[in-house]
């Protein structure tokens, strides 16, 4: 696995408290009112000073005062709106298209903590890839008593069709979208990860454009590890698995304008140079290879990255009313005539009950601890699990077992006595549909709302890239911040907003991440 | 026994169409209790692409392109199928507890291939409704082989055979609050209860004797193809019961393939381009004993 980092970053490594000139003079704290407990907060310690690694930042938001910040804001706003960066929210069945949500105060990482982290999700991306390919091969795992046969052949996402399919290098998930928290005392957790078709990063890197735009001479002063190099590698990651020995052609397939992430598909096949397509595009002829519609007649794909959920990829094999998808796209990939990028199938491995067996899936398959922590889950099949989920429901956060997208999910605490009956009612009814976790005090970041600044829950969503070449991790990642008081649903389907991360060359002052076995 | 199977079946088009593509589960497979003799496939217009293949199930799959412009199509599958009848029943099986602590527990290649075959699957919901009609009929301490006969009989008594009620997507919440349906639908209800109860049973397509012998009376079900489910019995192998006809499943069956349900085994589905706003189907089977030859 390729682990090192670009050495070059933006900017040098000056003393951070340059900006705060004049030297020693100590500023007035840019936001007096400022107290995120008891929540941990990424950018101020619970004494109310700035983290080491924000202190730069702090000074300087400090001398920007309140009407300097609003005014970036308003600019970050003009910006996004000019650049057509949207995220689509569904709403009682109607999709809005909205600008893009940002709040223009960084958050950061120092970047000794991001080395633990990065190697922690390519550990856990290669054992998920590990368990995705036994799956549609010997099912070891099975056999072993390491995972039930409930999260293979039980479950939706296991694709019949994929079974004995060998892709390039044994890779099924080639890009995730993981979702990472802090509890209150600022130790990472991994919440989810997102191995089907995981959207956010062209976010990421809009952040950070829009970031450089009206914050320059930040990026003067902090050593800020870039993220732009992620464009790059993906484009070698989805070439390195192509079938053809040729000049890979790649095209991203995209389910068109009504998809949430429509602005991505378009963002990332204008980023790659390569075509974005939708299934009426492409063609599959007899010769099982899959070919593109283009002026000049058609043309071979070679390297298809899909943005079409596997239901919808193909009416032959899946979903027969499909229109989004291409006809014979899977005979084509079972051929080995085209990749699919990430595999049909990965998502096998992207639920909540395979989730609470990432530890031991990491030790079974790669004979390793797991670096990261994994929050306690109860599975509410387990009849002992489940008592104490019903005992304790007001604690707890309930999940659907097989959704994504922070669909269905019940924060107890935050749930009314009628809807905590309702979910203790879905829970005995079917239980196997439910997995349920203690609630995670989510940190903070300041967050700019209606004038002042104030703490507001976050997570992060960074990516990881895998071929058979390498693995590739995003400095730092997209983060997600819940914009309403107390809420901690950062989803953006579900209205959240967004900050640039950066990850800096700074000490940190806390506990890194790692854990209990 | 031997049987002559023709099953076909007949595709009309309210416009040209330009081009389908099918997947056919129309060639019996082998079991323990059938051997497909010899089956031919004929699809008219003549297919432009052919192809064969196993699926997941081991069920025989063809699949198979025809371009048009045709406005009629036909599929036509004839086979020859030597039946015999299922072991006689366990005197005293397993108790269905202890089938299934040994589903959920044990780790024997012959329990994790069963195991797939209790989880939900598309057609087939083992949601509390299922479960709350599956439970009278499993008694505390009973044998499977008893628990399910009973489940059985009751959905043979508690249903109404109505063909034209359902379709082929009808869920199940809907036949149990209606009570009526067609083997299908009792297939698959029956399929729901037994992995409600943590059980595996998977469904079974297949064909019954046209004409029965003399004396015996025609079953429900002949004229098409039909369809009933067969459950794990651990130790002793996979029970195929008819809920339709409320009977063991003996020699007068023949098998054509088997999945979790109806999705995994339809005999013909296919994607079609042009073909106008409507079409109709006609189905014709035809199951006949045939003598065989003494050697």
């Amino acid at each position: 696995m390729d682990l090192t980092h670009a050495s070059g970053t933006l900017g040098s490594v000056d003393d951070p408290t340059e900006l705060a000139a004049p030297q020693g003079a100590a500023l007035a704290p840019p936001w007096p009112t400022y107290d995120p407990a008891p929540f941990y907060d990424e950018l101020v310690g619970s004494d109310g000073t700035p983290r080491p690694s924000a202190d730069a930042l702090w000074n300087h938001f400090a001398e920007l005062g309140p009407d300097g910040l609003a005014e970036r804001q308003v600019a970050a706003d003009r910006e996004i709106r000019a650049l057509g960066v949207t995220f689509t929210v569904y709403d009682g069945g109607v999709g809005v298209d909205r600008p893009w949500p940002f709040d223009i105060i960084p958050r950061i990482i120092p970047r000794d903590q991001w080395q633990i982290i990065e190697a922690g999700l390519v550990q856990r991306l290669a054992a998920l890839n590990l368990f995705i390919d036994d799956c549609y091969h010997e099912q070891r795992a099975v056999s072993a008593g390491v995972v039930p046969a409930d999260l293979v052949t039980g479950s939706p996402n296991f694709r019949r069709e994929c079974v004995g399919v060998d892709p390039p290098g044994g890779i099924w998930a080639h890009i995730c979208g993981s979702d990472l928290i802090r509890d209150a005392e600022g130790f990472w957790y991994v919440l989810e990860d997102n191995l089907r078709v995981p959207s956010g990063v062209s976010y990421l890197l809009e952040n950070r454009m829009v970031t450089k735009h009206i914050f320059p001479e930040m990026f003067r002063h902090y050593s800020i590890e870039p993220v732009d190099p992620y464009v790059g590698r993906l484009a070698s990651t989805l070439a390195s698995v192509s079938p053809s020995t040729g000049d890979p052609t790649i095209v991203v397939l995209t389910p068109g304008i009504h998809n949430s992430a429509y602005f991505e598909h378009a963002f990332l096949a204008q980023q790659l140079g390569v075509e974005l397509v939708e299934g009426g595009d492409l063609v599959v002829l007899d010769d099982d290879c899959v070919y593109a519609r283009t002026i000049d007649g058609l043309e071979q794909v070679d390297v298809i990255y899909r943005r079409v959920d596997d239901l919808f990829l193909d009416p032959e094999v899946f979903l027969p009313n499909s229109l989004l998808g291409v006809p014979g796209l899977m005979r084509a990939w079972k051929a080995g005539r085209v990749a699919l990028v990430n595999a049909p199938g990965a998502g096998i491995a992207d639920d909540k009950k395979v989730y609470s067996y990432v530890p031991d899936i990491i030790r079974f398959y790669l004979e390793e601890e797991p670096i990261l922590w994994t929050i306690p889950t109860y599975r509410c099949s387990d009849p002992e699990a489940r008592a104490r989920v019903l005992g304790d429901l007001a604690n707890l956060v309930v999940k659907p077992a097989n959704e994504s997208g922070g669909y269905g999910v019940l924060v107890g605490s935050q749930a009314t006595p009628e809807e905590l009956a309702a979910a203790a009612k879905e829970i005995e009814d079917e239980p196997n549909r439910w997995v349920a976790q203690p609630i995670i005090k989510l940190s903070t970041a300041p967050t700019l709302c209606d004038d002042e600044v104030a703490p507001r829950h976050v997570d992060l969503r960074p990516f990881t890239l895998m071929g058979p070449d390498g693995a590739y991790v995003t400095r730092g990642g997209l983060t997600r911040v819940a914009r309403r008081k107390g809420s901690l649903v950062v989803n953006s389907s579900q209205g959240g907003g967004s900050k640039d991360t950066w990850v800096v060359d700074s000490p940190s002052d806390t506990a890194l991440a790692g854990g209990p076995a | 026994m031997r049987y002559r199977i023709e099953h076909r079946t007949g595709y009309h088009y309210d416009a040209p169409v330009s081009r389908c593509r099918n997947e056919a589960h129309l060639r019996p497979r082998d079991t323990d209790r059938q051997v497909c003799v010899w089956s031919d496939l004929v699809v008219d217009p003549a297919p432009t692409g052919w192809n064969e293949r196993t699926d997941f199930y081991g069920n025989p799959v063809a699949s198979f392109v025809v371009d048009g412009p045709f406005v009629e199509m036909t599929v036509t599958a004839t086979s020859l199928v030597d039946v015999v009848d299922g072991d006689p029943l366990p005197a005293v099986g397993p108790g269905w507890h202890e089938a299934l602590d040994l589903l959920t527990n044990d780790l024997s290649p012959e329990m994790l291939d069963a195991r797939e075959f209790c989880f939900e699957s598309p057609l087939v919901s083992t949601a509390k409704v299922v479960r709350d009609y599956a439970e009278p009929s499993f008694v505390e301490g009973a044998p499977l082989v008893d628990a399910v006969t009973a489940l059985m009989e009751r959905i043979h008594a508690d249903f109404v055979y109505d063909p034209g009620f359902t379709t082929v997507t009808t869920p199940l919440d809907e036949v149990l609050q209606h009570r009526r349906g067609v083997c299908q639908d009792f297939a698959h209800l029956a399929v729901g209860c037994v992995r409600s109860m943590g059980l595996a049973a998977r469904y079974v397509s297949g064909y019954l004797e046209t004409a029965p012998p003399p004396g015996e009376e025609r079953l429900v079900g002949a004229d098409a193809s039909h369809a009933w489910l067969s459950v794990f019995v651990p130790g002793w192998g996979w029970l195929d019961l008819d809920p339709t006809n409320d009977k063991i499943v003996g020699s007068t069956y023949v098998t054509t393939a088997w999945g979790r349900d109806y999705a995994d085994v339809s005999p013909l589905k296919g994607i079609v381009f042009g073909g106008g706003n409507s079409h109709f189907l006609d189905v014709a089977v035809d199951v006949h004993r045939v003598e065989v030859e003494p050697t």
